[in-house]
């Protein structure tokens, strides 16, 4: 029962994490019409951003995070213009000359770092890393639930963000009919770079967490582009409740299946998982997706 | 001020290219002759200089070209009382096994090497072992550790380095002999990819050799969350945990187990431990970490080039600017293996392909004694032409630096067990 107990906060604990860099990825998807193939470099960059403040200036990796926001979202804001025009160019199929294009971004991240930074993996340390607490049976790490509840609140931010604010009506009505909305006043080109630059800025602060909670080097990026677009796929691209719930679920999955199936096979049952929601229902699992 | 003018007339350009293109002609000769005087064994070497194995690659050559600067500071290698210089050709692989085959067909059939040094990969060595039985060119692998390297029996390719089924095993041997109170059962954790799965395996094998019981056995994909299987080894709480990955795994599961606040008595890795950037990236928590390694700089044996394994390591770090590892030394080893079958077989460079096979049987019969270690290739079996002399050292990390702790004869510091808990 204690081991069930902690496979349980294992999972959703994992979910929590999966969770910080796949909801801003579905914001991307929903407003540009874009999947971000560079969503791993960007948690990565946030990565080596933390790593490099702890390292020679000594400052916590939770302290990093606002200074991450503020620079990547910088730089997204200036990349959101590019995605834009490739996204929406009169050439044939721009949806996949947007997908090439990232894909495009992503590479060239990753080598930029390989060469800029060398190959060795670094750890970012926080104030919270290592640190756990007990409750009754059940080993909790603080870090993880510091991701979890990150990613909860991002969640809720952009939720009220989106349904509460008039710009976030702007956001809905662009991802909804974009030549509507452009008709309606709202400058369609700087909402995407807007956009852009706050999925860039949160993507960069959860990659802060990955590389407390796991660690830092060129070569991870990938990993988080997979699990984001598992989450996109299982969620309904799109759907940002959906992205929650589905990196949730994926992560408990994860941690019953390693628990008391072999880890070997966790994966496996992701897959499997995916390719059920996708034969049963393919807008995702609160069939809220395009 | 007027210009100066700096323009050639037609005459001083014709001129110029007819006296340029006449020196080129005649001097060509006199370098052909200079280099068929001086006759060298050219030695072909394939490795990983781009790509992802980039920093593995140029470990290796740096252990080679050690090798071949030493041998050709004191005129070369030795054969029949006289001396011949070894001239280095490279082969990039760019961190993939088959452009490694199309690198050492070229250093083959172009440059007309006398013998190869392998790769940093096993992969790729695999890759390169069908040419050099094609062009029956010997082949000294001075870095490939996977079992598999020489499973296929390749008749013309050796290795300097144990394979790690056999090192990773052997040291859980060493590790229960050095526990007190006496280690009883072991978890063991490989990486889902090949090298890590079979130093699991390895691990695995060792265990029931070194009579612990296995009370876990866990493959985890290259991307999974450890904590699940973490929080399950913890629920068995074995006295040791073996992992077998490189070294991003290995810092992972160090902090997994952190943030678990789980801790087994005894922790041991193989690979990536003995790389500084691992003790870097973890801090204090590195510290207690085991791992394995075949080759440390205060190991007790000499030869006639390099001196003792201290000589060795202040070479290579006057050239190189660090301490070298033992894939550097294994490398550098490798050189010694040529030298030595060389002046055995007594054949000059260059040598024609009946000399090659010669000499090919003549590394089979290796029996020497080097900086490195002990090298004798084996001649039959699984690890048929590996080296499986050298016995794996223990090592351990205290106070962020990697010290020997087991076998007795080996240790340079007593092994800190159990391993105090997190907090």
């Amino acid at each position: 029962m204690d081991l069930f107990l902690q496979t349980l906060l294992n999972g959703l604990l994992i979910g929590g994490v999966i969770a910080t860099f796949s909801i801003a990825f579905q914001l991307t998807f929903g407003v540009l019409h874009v999947i971000d193939f560079a969503v791993g470099a960007w948690v990565v960059l946030g990565g080596y951003l933390a790593y490099y403040m702890a390292a020679f200036l000594g400052i916590d990796g939770f302290l990093v995070m606002p200074m991450a926001f503020v620079l990547f979202g910088a730089i997204g804001y200036l990349m959101g213009p590019m995605i834009y025009n490739v996204r929406n160019s009169r050439t044939a199929r721009p949806e996949l000359m947007a997908l090439a294009l990232t894909f495009g971004i992503f590479t060239l991240l990753r080598g930029g770092m390989l060469t800029v930074w060398g190959f060795n993996t670094h750890s970012v340390p926080t104030a919270l890393s290592g640190h756990s607490i007990m409750i009754g049976p059940v080993t909790v790490p603080l870090i993880r639930v510091a991701a979890a509840s990150f990613a909860v609140l991002i969640a809720g931010g952009l939720f009220f963000f989106l349904f509460r604010t008039r710009y976030g009506l702007a956001i809905r009505a662009t991802a909804e009919n974009r030549q509507n909305a452009a008709l309606m006043g709202v400058n369609i080109r700087r909402l995407s770079a807007n956009v852009y630059g706050l999925y860039a800025g949160i993507t960069a602060m959860s990659g802060v967490l990955m590389g407390g909670i796991y660690s830092v080097n060129p070569e991870i990026g990938l990993r988080y582009t997979l699990f984001a677009f598992f989450v996109a796929v299982l969620a309904g691209l799109g759907s940002l409740g959906g992205a929650l719930v589905a990196a949730l679920l994926l992560g408990v999955i994860e941690a019953f299946v390693a628990t008391y199936g072999g880890a070997s096979y966790s994966h496996l049952a992701i897959f499997a998982t995916l390719f059920l929601v996708l034969l049963v229902s393919p807008r995702g699992i609160l069939r809220r997706g395009l | 001020m007027p210009k100066k003018d700096v323009s050639f007339s037609r005459r001083t350009f014709l001129g110029g290219s007819a006296l340029a293109l006449a020196s080129g002609t005649i001097s060509m000769p006199f370098v052909r002759t200079a280099r068929a005087q001086a006759a060298t064994f050219k030695a072909g070497v394939i490795t990983s200089l781009s790509g992802e194995n980039i920093s593995g690659g140029n470990l290796t050559k740096n252990g080679y070209d050690l090798w071949a600067e030493a041998a050709n500071e004191k005129g070369g290698v030795e054969v029949g009382g006289e001396r011949f210089m070894v001239e280095m050709f490279y082969g990039d692989d760019q961190s993939n096994p088959a452009t490694g085959a199309d690198a050492a067909e070229r250093l083959i059939v172009q440059n007309e090497v006398d013998f190869l040094l392998g790769p940093y990969t096993s992969g790729s060595t695999i890759a390169v072992q069908p040419i050099c039985q094609k062009y029956q060119v010997p082949m000294i692998s001075g870095s490939a550790e996977s079992p598999n390297v020489w499973l296929a029996k390749p008749e013309f390719n050796f290795g300097i380095i144990p394979s790690v089924d056999t090192t990773s095993g052997q040291s859980l041997g060493v590790l229960a002999a050095l526990s007190n109170p006496k280690a009883k059962t072991i978890a063991v954790i490989g990486v889902n990819e090949p090298f890590s799965k079979e130093t699991g395996e390895g691990f695995q094998r060792g265990a029931k050799e070194a009579g612990l019981e296995v009370v876990a056995y866990e493959l985890v994909p290259a991307s999974g969350d450890l904590t699940p299987v973490m929080s399950k080894i913890a629920a068995l709480n074995p006295d040791i945990v073996a992992v077998g990955g490189h070294e991003e795994p290995l810092i992972n599961v160090i902090k997994t187990s952190k943030s678990l606040n789980y801790r087994p008595k005894a922790l041991i890795m193989h690979y990536g431990v003995t790389n500084p950037a691992f003790a870097e990236a973890l801090g204090a928590d590195a510290n207690g970490t085991s791992g394995v390694a075949v080759w440390l700089p205060t190991v007790p044996y000499k030869d006639d080039l390099f001196g003792t394994a201290q000589d060795y390591v202040a070479r290579a770090q006057a050239k190189f600017g660090h301490e070298p590892d033992y894939t550097e030394a294994a490398c550098s080893a490798s050189g010694l293996v040529f030298a030595d079958a060389a002046k055995r077989l007594g054949k000059k460079p260059s040598l024609t392909p009946e000399d090659r096979v010669a000499l090919k049987d003549a590394i089979a019969d290796t029996d020497i004694t080097t900086f490195y270690g002990p090298i004798k290739f084996e001649k039959e079996g699984d690890h048929y032409h590996d080296n499986i002399q050298p016995v794996p050292v223990v090592i351990q990390i205290q106070d962020g630096k990697t010290v020997a702790v087991g076998p007795k004869e080996a240790a340079a510091a007593e092994f800190i067990y159990p391993l105090p808990s997190w907090k």
